[in-house]
C-alpha cells in the first residue's frame, strides 16, 4: 500500500505544492517490497572515500562560501570518521592539530581561519576537533588552548541578559551559547559568574509552539528606552530545529549550576511538554519517510536527524521518556543485569526506525557522502550530522545515575574552592552511558555506527579523554553490564 | 600567471595603489591537510585583507578591499566586523561641517546603498542581517527598513534571517511603555508613527498569510505582533483581540483543517490568555469525524462565526483536532473521580497510533501511560 500523502485539503499553496513536490521524489526512494529484500546498506567505504578524499585531496572551489568555517570543515569531517569507528594515523592526526593550532587568536578564541577573528562557533568545532586528533604534551593541541585568554574572550562577549555575542560586534544567538557551555564544561573553565542569567535566557528563546528560536529581544520605546519587565521579551524568528537543540543542550550543561544556585527569584523555567510536541511533530510522516524537518510546515532534510532526533536523549536528563524515567513496575536499566522484567516500552519517544530508513533510503548519496534530500548533492555538514542522527537512532545513550555515582565515588578532592561543583559538572557531563543491548539497528549489524555523546556530539571516549585531561580527574573504567535477560528481552 | 578578474577589475597585487601592502599568506610554511581549492581572485583578496588587518590600517580603501571579500565570500564574518570597525572609526574622524543637518554622513549613506543590493542577493546569511542591524543602529531610521524586508519576503517569504530582523527591528524602535501606551516622546509625530506601524504589520500579516496559509513564520510573527508587542493593559481591549484572534485562527482552520501551524497558533494564544481548551470543544468536533454527506454539506450556508465546518474538500478527520480533543478530555478526565473522559481520551490517542498518525505511535502510547500514571497517586 502506497503511503498517504499529506493533506491538501483542497486547497493548495506555496508550501503543499513545495511538500507534494517533495514527497513525489521520496516515495520513488522507499524500496518496493516486491522486487527487493535486502536490507538497507549504510554506504560506509563510499562515505569513508568522499571524506578521505575532503581530508587529503582538499575541498572544491564552492566552498570558499565556508572559508569562515574551516573548523567546522574539519569537525565534521574528523567527527564523522569517528562515528564511522575509523580514527586516524599519527601523522595525519599531527596535521589536522598544527592546522588548527593556527586559527587561536592571539587574545583568546579560536577563529574561522588564521587571521580570522576570534568566534563561538569556530572555538567549539576547533576545541571538539582537538578532543578527537589532539593529546596532552607539546604540539598535541591541548596544553597549547590558552584557557586563560579563553575565558576572557567569552567574557568580553557577554550581555547583561546572560547571552553572548557570538564575536566582537556580532549577533547574539543561541548557537554561541551551546559552543561556549560546551568548550567551557570540557576545559574546565566554568564559574557562576560567566554562566549567570544565562538559563534565563535560554527559557526566553522557547516559542508558543514548544521549540525554540535563535534569540530574544527586550522592547525598546521609540525614544529610545529599554523597557524594563512586565514589558514583553519576544523570541526573535520562529521555533527552529537547530535552535531548539542548542537550547535544550544548553539547559542540560546548566543544570548543575542551577541546582546550587540561590537566588531569591523563582529559578527560571521550560515548557517540557509543549517542547516535546514540537518535538514529535518535527518527525515527517511515512511518505516522507520519517526523516525530520526543523520548522512547522517546511521539509525534512537529513541534518535534522541530529539537531532534533538527536534531542530526545537531552530529555531524558531532564525526566521526559527513557525507562530509567518512567513511573512504572519496570526496572531502572541502572539496577544490573537480568532482574526484574524487561518491557519494550522504552525505545524511544520517536520512531527510531523510520528515521534510519530516512537516511539509509534518502539520505546517502549513491556516489558517497549524505546530504539534506534527494536529488542534493552531498557535503560535509550534512555527512556528519546524518550519520550522527542515524547512531542516535540506532543505541540508547542515556544519564546513567549508576555511572555518575562511579565518577563521584572516583573524584580525587582538589583544593580549588569550586571543587564541589566541578565533582558535580564533571560527573554530569560524563554520566551519558550507552544502555547495552538495547541498540535497534535498521539493516543488521553491518550498518552499526559509534554512539556519540548526546551533549557534545563526540563519542563517549573522546569526551571522557579530554574532560579527565583538564579536570585533573581519572575516568574509572566502564563496566559492561551484561543484556536483560533472554526471557525479558523477548517482548 | 593570476587570470584577469571576471569584472575587468585587475587583481590588488597589479594595482599600484595597494603596492605598499605587503599580502600575507594563509598559510606559511605548512602543507595544510583538507585545503579549499580558492580562486586566484579570493586568494589574492583575503591575503591583502589579513596584511589590513594584522597592520590594523582603518582607512577609506579598507571598505573597497572588505567589500570584495564579502562580495566573493558573504559569510566571511572578520571582514563584515573588520568593515564595521572601519566604517565607525572613519565616520568619527571625518565629521564634517558640509553634510546638511538631519542628513546621514555620505559614508553611511553609501553603505545603505550598498546593503540594499547586497541583502537581497546574499539574503541566506547571517552576517548581511546584521550589518544591517549595526547601521540602523547608527542611523536610528527604522522606517525604511520595514519596505525592504517586504521586499525580501517576497523573493524568500520563510527566510529565518530576515524575519528575525523584523522581529528585531520592531522591538528595538517601536515598544510601548509599561502603561501600555507609546512612550511619550517630545516629538509627537514619532509617537503616532509607531503606533500605525503596529496596525500596518498586522495587515502585513494578513496579506503573507492571504498567501500561503501555511506560513509558519507569518504566523510566528502574528504571535509576535498580537502578544508581544507591549499589548494594552485594558481588559477589555484584550479580549476584543483575543477574541478576534481566535476568529482568525479559526477561520484559517476552516479553510485548509490539516495545517499544524493554525493549530499551533490556536494552541499558542489558548495558553497565552489562560484559556481551557474545552471551550473549543463544540468547534472541533466536526473535525475529528469523517467528512459528512452532501446534504449535510447544504448546512453550511448557515453561518456559524464561532464555528466554522471544514471546507468541503477538508480530509477529515483531521490529526490535529484528533490531538485537540483528546487534549480536553485529558484535562477532564484528571479532575473527575471516574474515568470516563480520560478512557474518551485514549481511544482518541489510540486511533492517531494505529491509524491517524503513526508514524507517532510512540508518542502517542507514552501519552496513553502518561494519563494513566496522572490518575493514580505515585508511591
Amino acid at each position: 500500500m502506497e503511503p498517504r500523502p499529506t493533506p491538501i485539503d483542497g486547497f493548495p499553496t506555496p508550501t503543499s505544492k513545495t511538500q507534494a513536490e517533495t514527497e513525489a521524489v521520496l516515495i520513488k526512494h522507499i524500496p518496493d517490497p516486491a522486487s527487493t529484500s535486502a536490507p538497507p546498506a549504510l554506504l560506509k567505504n563510499a562515505h569513508m572515500q568522499f571524506l578521505v578524499r575532503n581530508l587529503i585531496q582538499g575541498f572544491p572551489t564552492r566552498y570558499i562560501s565556508q572559508d569562515a568555517s574551516q573548523p567546522w570543515l574539519l569537525f565534521w569531517t574528523v567527527q564523522a570518521f569517528s562515528v564511522l569507528q575509523v580514527g586516524l594515523d599519527p601523522g595525519n592526526k599531527q596535521r589536522v592539530i598544527d592546522k588548527i593550532m593556527t586559527w587561536q587568536h592571539p587574545d583568546g578564541g579560536f577563529g574561522g581561519g588564521p587571521g580570522q577573528a576570534a568566534h563561538l562557533l569556530a572555538t567549539y568545532a576547533s576545541v571538539c576537533a582537538l578532543a578527537i586528533v589532539g593529546k596532552p604534551g607539546p604540539k598535541g593541541g591541548w596544553d597549547q588552548i590558552d584557557r586563560e585568554k579563553l575565558y576572557n574572550f567569552f567574557m568580553s562577549l557577554k550581555q547583561k541578559d546572560g547571552s553572548f555575542l557570538v564575536a566582537h560586534h556580532s549577533e547574539v544567538d543561541v548557537r554561541g551559547i551551546y559552543c561556549l557551555l560546551t568548550v567551557a564544561t570540557l576545559l574546565d573553565i566554568i564559574t557562576p559568574e560567566l554562566i549567570e542569567g544565562t538559563a534565563s535566557f535560554i527559557a526566553s528563546c522557547q516559542t508558543y509552539e514548544g521549540g525554540f528560536a535563535s534569540a530574544s529581544h527586550p522592547f525598546y520605546s521609540h525614544g529610545g528606552t529599554l523597557l524594563p519587565p512586565p514589558a514583553p521579551r519576544p523570541a526573535l524568528g520562529e521555533a527552529h530545529g537547530g535552535y531548539t537543540f542548542c537550547c535544550l543542550a544548553s539547559w542540560v550543561l546548566l543544570q548543575p549550576y542551577l541546582a546550587e544556585a540561590s537566588t531569591p527569584e523563582p529559578p527560571p523555567q521550560i515548557d517540557l511538554k509543549n517542547l516535546l510536541r514540537w518535538l514529535v511533530n518535527m518527525q515527517g510522516i511515512e511518505i516522507e519517510l520519517g526523516g525530520f524537518k526543523g520548522r512547522t510546515n517546511k521539509l525534512v532534510d537529513g541534518c535534522y536527524s541530529w539537531w532534533c532526533g538527536g534531542a530526545f536523549a537531552l530529555l531524558e536528563a531532564l525526566g521526559v521518556g527513557g525507562i530509567q524515567n518512567a513511573d512504572s513496575e519496570e526496572v531502572p536499566i541502572d539496577s544490573g543485569p537480568g532482574a526484574g522484567v524487561w518491557d519494550d516500552v522504552d525505545d524511544g519517544l520517536f520512531n527510531r526506525q523510520a528515521l534510519q530508513e530516512y537516511i539509509l533510503y534518502a539520505g546517502q548519496h549513491p556516489s558517497g557522502g549524505l546530504r539534506d534530500k534527494p536529488p542534493k548533492n552531498a557535503d560535509a555538514y550534512h555527512t556528519l550530522y546524518c550519520l550522527s542522527g542515524l547512531s542516535s537512532a540506532q543505541h540508547h545513550v542515556f544519564p546513567s545515575s549508576v555511572r555518575r555515582q562511579q565518577l563521584f565515588d572516583a573524584w580525587k578532592t582538589t583544593d580549588n574552592p569550586q571543587d564541589g561543583l566541578r565533582k558535580k559538572v564533571f560527573g554530569e557531563i560524563l554520566s551519558w552511558a550507552e544502555e547495552e543491548g538495547s541498540s535497534h539497528i535498521v539493516g543488521g549489524k553491518e550498518n552499526r555506527l559509534n554512539a556519540t555523546h548526546p551533549l557534545t556530539n563526540l563519542t563517549i571516549t573522546h569526551t571522557e579523554g579530554i574532560a579527565s585531561h583538564f579536570y585533573g580527574q581519572k575516568v574509572p573504567p566502564r563496566v559492561l553490564r551484561a543484556k536483560p535477560t533472554a526471557d525479558a528481552s523477548a517482548a | 600567471m593570476p587570470l584577469p578578474d571576471p569584472d575587468g577589475v585587475p587583481l590588488f597585487a597589479e594595482r599600484p595603489e595597494w603596492a605598499d601592502v605587503l599580502p600575507l599568506e594563509q598559510y606559511e610554511d605548512v602543507n595544510p591537510i583538507a585545503p579549499i581549492f580558492y580562486t586566484e581572485e579570493y586568494k589574492a583578496a583575503t591575503n591583502y585583507f589579513r596584511a589590513i588587518v594584522k597592520a590594523g590600517e582603518k582607512s577609506p580603501r579598507v571598505m573597497e578591499l572588505t567589500e570584495s571579500v564579502i562580495r566573493q565570500n558573504p559569510a566571511h564574518y572578520s571582514a563584515w566586523q573588520y568593515r564595521y570597525e572601519t566604517l565607525t572609526f572613519l565616520l568619527a574622524s571625518t565629521t564634517s561641517d558640509s553634510t546638511p543637518k538631519g542628513a546621514l554622513p555620505p559614508l553611511l549613506a553609501a553603505e545603505l546603498t550598498l546593503m540594499d543590493e547586497l541583502a537581497v542577493q546574499f539574503l541566506k546569511t547571517y552576517q548581511v542581517w546584521h550589518h544591517r542591524r549595526l547601521l540602523v543602529s547608527l542611523t536610528k531610521q527604522p522606517s525604511r527598513e520595514l519596505a525592504l524586508i517586504k521586499r525580501s519576503l517576497e523573493v524568500d517569504s520563510k527566510n529565518y534571517h530576515t524575519w528575525s530582523y523584523r522581529q528585531w527591528l520592531l522591538s528595538s524602535f517601536y515598544g510601548a511603555d509599561e502603561n501600555g501606551r507609546e512612550q511619550d516622546d517630545d516629538d509627537e509625530g514619532e509617537t503616532i508613527e509607531a503606533r500605525e506601524v503596529w496596525e500596518a504589520e498586522l495587515d502585513f500579516v494578513d496579506t503573507m498569510l492571504a498567501q500561503d496559509v501555511r506560513n509558519n513564520s507569518a504566523w510566528h510573527h502574528r504571535f509576535f505582533v498580537v502578544f508581544h508587542s507591549g499589548g494594552t493593559e485594558h481588559e477589555a481591549e484584550k479580549e476584543r483581540i483575543f477574541k478576534r484572534e481566535l476568529v482568525y485562527a479559526k477561520q484559517s482552520i476552516s479553510l485548509a483543517p490539516s495545517n499544524p501551524s493554525a493549530w499551533n497558533y490556536l494552541r499558542g494564544i489558548l495558553t497565552h490568555t489562560r484559556t481551557p481548551f474545552a471551550t473549543l470543544e463544540t468547534f472541533v468536533k466536526p473535525y475529528t469525524v469523517a467528512q459528512k454527506s452532501a446534504g449535510d454539506a447544504e448546512k453550511r450556508d448557515i453561518v456559524d462565526l464561532d464555528n466554522p465546518p471544514p471546507s468541503a474538500e477538508a480530509e477529515l478527520p483531521c490529526v490535529q483536532a484528533l490531538e485537540f480533543l483528546a487534549d480536553i478530555f485529558e484535562t477532564q478526565g484528571a479532575s473527575e473521580p471516574g474515568k470516563e473522559n480520560t478512557e474518551k481520551a485514549v481511544e482518541l490517542w489510540k486511533s492517531l497510533a494505529n491509524q491517524y498518525d503513526t508514524i507517532r505511535k510512540k508518542y502517542w502510547e507514552y501519552r496513553i501511560r502518561e494519563a494513566h500514571h496522572g490518575k493514580e497517586p505515585r508511591t
